[in-house]
């Protein structure tokens, strides 16, 4: 096995249900590659079934399925690279409403520019 | 959980790639009132939005409907309907052209002319190119749809299942709207399948997530004929490494001498393929071969190589500057410099629901468009026909479903079977998790559908399979999630989990009955090609005991 330092990842969490506000959770992802932030996420839910995130993909970095924020940056989260030992805050995208942790709803852009998708 | 919200419609629409989209369209120019559900965000979904644009069309001054038509038979090594694939290839200039007036834009060259590419197997360079690939076609065409005032779009809608009114006609469907929890009636007077292929059953390939197979699945179900499920096409060079790239393809048809002129080498840095190229399945099968005999690099792939192309490096770098290569350099590799390491992966389905040419399937008031139908490809399918056959089948299924609508259907989905379909997913529902470990199960399933229906299969392997995709069945029969409310991930995943598993055992009951080597069915057991017994599609369909695997006579 390698020694490489884990990924610490702080991800957003919200169920409308249950929540006044969002708060973020902390994740220790071990990984020997950098890793995109799509795929921390994935690796975050294979940690926490409740944890909600998109996970369709175009593999060309255009669609933007993945949007999300990244160390309070709008980022396509799929061409957005995280390095082991690294520590990466990753939030719903700033332009949409929130639907549940970090999966925001395309339909309801919160700024007129959001429908442009960046 | 009870359904809390019901929607009438004319044509139900499910799915939202190039094929849903279009069928919209077509229903709704045609008059219908059309709901379009998708279960991503539209246009941010989905498998077209993978698809490199390449779009095949016979405008060649050299080219006919004709000469396409032998070409995708050829291909398919016969195993096409000859109705379907004349529809193809009839209607793909007007069908291709015509999403222009959409919004699609082509490639042109200096003199304002479409660019047409020769890919193997087209006898006639043939293959336009859309600006933005998949998903600049994928996106023409939503905005099209958003703009008809008879289109209501549903984003993040997960269909569990369809409906039927008392005469057992299709009616409807019943949902999950992931967007405010709740379940949701769909009644419709003529359903169009779109929902894609089932590829993400393969632990290698390069499709999302999505491409479980749900549609086929629910069709099945409902009492359609599948055919040819055993045919998986796999493209041959698919990234295995880095992981943050896995599922990502570089293009073998490039290293053609006329292209790139590369080449796919081994450990030794022999090269892999022949020129002229092969076409896919010829080419996978090497790949396939030469990883098999220990001749592979250390993640398990081969390496395509453009570094040496005699073209030189500003024309390598020229031809990789598009989306695709860009997406693989922000992941720290240069494919214009670099050994990419690739494998054959799972990339599309040519069997599936069986369809008429106007996208009939064998339910009344259900039809299906590509890719999730079939079968117009055959064995093998020529580069550029999917996202053609998307424009061709999706405008005819929606017309021919808009015209079952006006002259069929008021009768509404029997409740009894809304009844039953909303107690199937409310028994999936408790206060607490069963503890299933779904993504163990997931991995397990994947895992032994690439060992066993990958590229090369066998009796006993496909026996193994089709026994794990019972046992998967049942273990997942007793898995239990909780009512989270909104975007009810773990409830979406328990479902597409136990559609994967169904369709796993239909891909290996049909892969066991076509006991012959046809294309990418590669049966180790039976090596040769079997025109006497074989010239048949595989027909999956289900009984009361189960699933019934035997032969369908192909249609002329």
């Amino acid at each position: 096995m390698d020694n490489s330092p884990p990924i610490t990842v702080r991800v957003f969490r919200f169920d409308p249900a249950a929540d006044e506000a969002g708060r973020l959770e902390e994740f220790a992802v071990a990984s020997a590659a950098p890793l995109s932030v799509m795929a921390l996420l994935a690796k975050v839910r294979e940690l926490d079934a409740t944890f909600c995130c998109r996970t369709s993909t175009c593999f060309k970095g255009r669609c933007g399925s993945c949007l999300v924020r990244v160390n309070g940056r709008d980022a396509f989260g799929c061409t957005t690279l995280v390095r082991p030992g690294e520590t990466v805050v990753i939030e719903p995208h700033s332009r949409y409403a929130v639907v549940r942790d970090v999966v925001i709803d395309f339909a309801r852009p919160l700024t007129a520019e959001g429908e442009s998708g960046q | 959980m009870k359904i809390t919200a019901r929607h009438n419609t004319d044509v139900l629409v499910i799915g939202a790639g190039a094929s849903g989209l279009r069928a919209a369209l077509a229903a709704a120019e045609a008059g219908a009132a059309v709901i379009l559900a998708n279960k991503g965000p539209l246009a941010r979904s989905g498998i077209t939005l993978t698809a490199a644009g390449g779009m095949q069309a016979p405008l060649h001054p050299d080219d006919s409907a004709a000469i396409f038509c032998d070409d995708i038979i050829a291909c398919g090594y016969g195993l096409a309907d000859g109705d379907l694939v004349r529809a193809l290839a009839e209607d793909a200039a007007d069908r291709v052209l015509e999403t222009e007036r959409y919004g699609v834009n082509f490639v042109r060259d200096a003199a304002g002319g479409y660019t047409l590419s020769q890919f193997p197997g087209q006898s006639r360079p043939r293959n336009l190119f859309v600006r933005g690939g998949g998903i600049g076609l994928a996106a023409a065409l939503a905005k099209a749809c958003r703009s008809n005032p008879r289109i209501q779009i549903m984003d993040d809608f997960f269909i569990t299942g369809l409906v039927r009114n008392t005469g057992g006609a299709a009616a409807g469907a019943v949902g999950l709207d992931l967007r405010n929890g709740e379940l949701t009636l769909l009644a419709a007077r003529a359903v169009i399948m779109a929902t894609g292929g089932c590829q993400w059953l393969w632990a290698t390939n390069d499709c999302p997530a999505d491409a479980t197979g749900d549609g086929i699945v629910y069709a099945y179900r409902a009492g359609a004929e599948l055919v040819d499920m055993e045919m998986a096409l796999f493209y041959p060079s698919v990234l295995v490494w880095p992981p943050s790239l896995k599922g990502a393809f570089v293009h073998y048809e490039f290293l053609a001498p006329d292209a790139l002129d590369g080449n796919i080498y081994d450990n030794a840095g022999q090269p892999v393929l022949p020129k002229p190229l092969p076409v896919r399945d010829q080419a996978m099968r090497l790949l396939a071969r030469a990883i098999k005999d220990g001749r592979g690099g250390p993640h398990g792939g081969l390496l395509w190589y453009v570094g040496d192309s005699p073209k030189g490096a500003a024309a390598v770098a020229a031809k990789l500057d598009i989306l695709q290569y860009n997406y693989i350099r922000a992941h720290g590799v240069d494919p214009a410099t670099d050994r990419v390491e690739v494998a054959p992966g799972a990339h599309y389905l040519m069997g599936g629901i069986h369809i008429d040419p106007d996208g009939r399937t064998t339910v009344a008031g259900l039809f299906a468009a590509p890719e999730c139908a079939g079968n117009f490809d055959g064995a093998n399918r020529l580069a550029g026909n999917g996202l053609t056959a998307t424009q061709v089948f999706g405008a005819r299924a929606g017309l021919a479903a808009s015209r079952w609508a006006a002259e069929n259907g008021g009768a509404g989905p029997d409740p009894a079977a809304a009844e039953a379909e909303t107690a199937r997913i409310a028994a999936r529902l408790d206060r607490g998790s069963s503890g299933t470990d779904i993504a163990a199960l997931r991995d397990r399933l994947r895992a032994a559908v690439q060992q066993h229906a990958g590229v090369g299969r066998d009796a006993a392997g496909l026996t193994r399979l089709a026994q794990l995709a019972r046992e998967t069945q049942a273990e997942l029969a007793a898995a239990r999630v909780p009512d989270a409310g909104v975007f009810n991930q773990r409830l979406v995943e328990l479902l597409e989990l136990e559609n994967m598993a169904e369709i796993a055992g239909l891909v290996a009951g049909c892969a066991l009955a076509r006991a012959e080597t046809r294309g990418h069915h590669i049966r180790d057991d039976f090596p040769a090609r079997d025109d006497a017994n074989w010239l048949r599609h595989t027909l999956a369909k289900r009984t009361a005991g189960g699933p019934l695997f035997g032969a369908k006579p192909l249609r002329d």
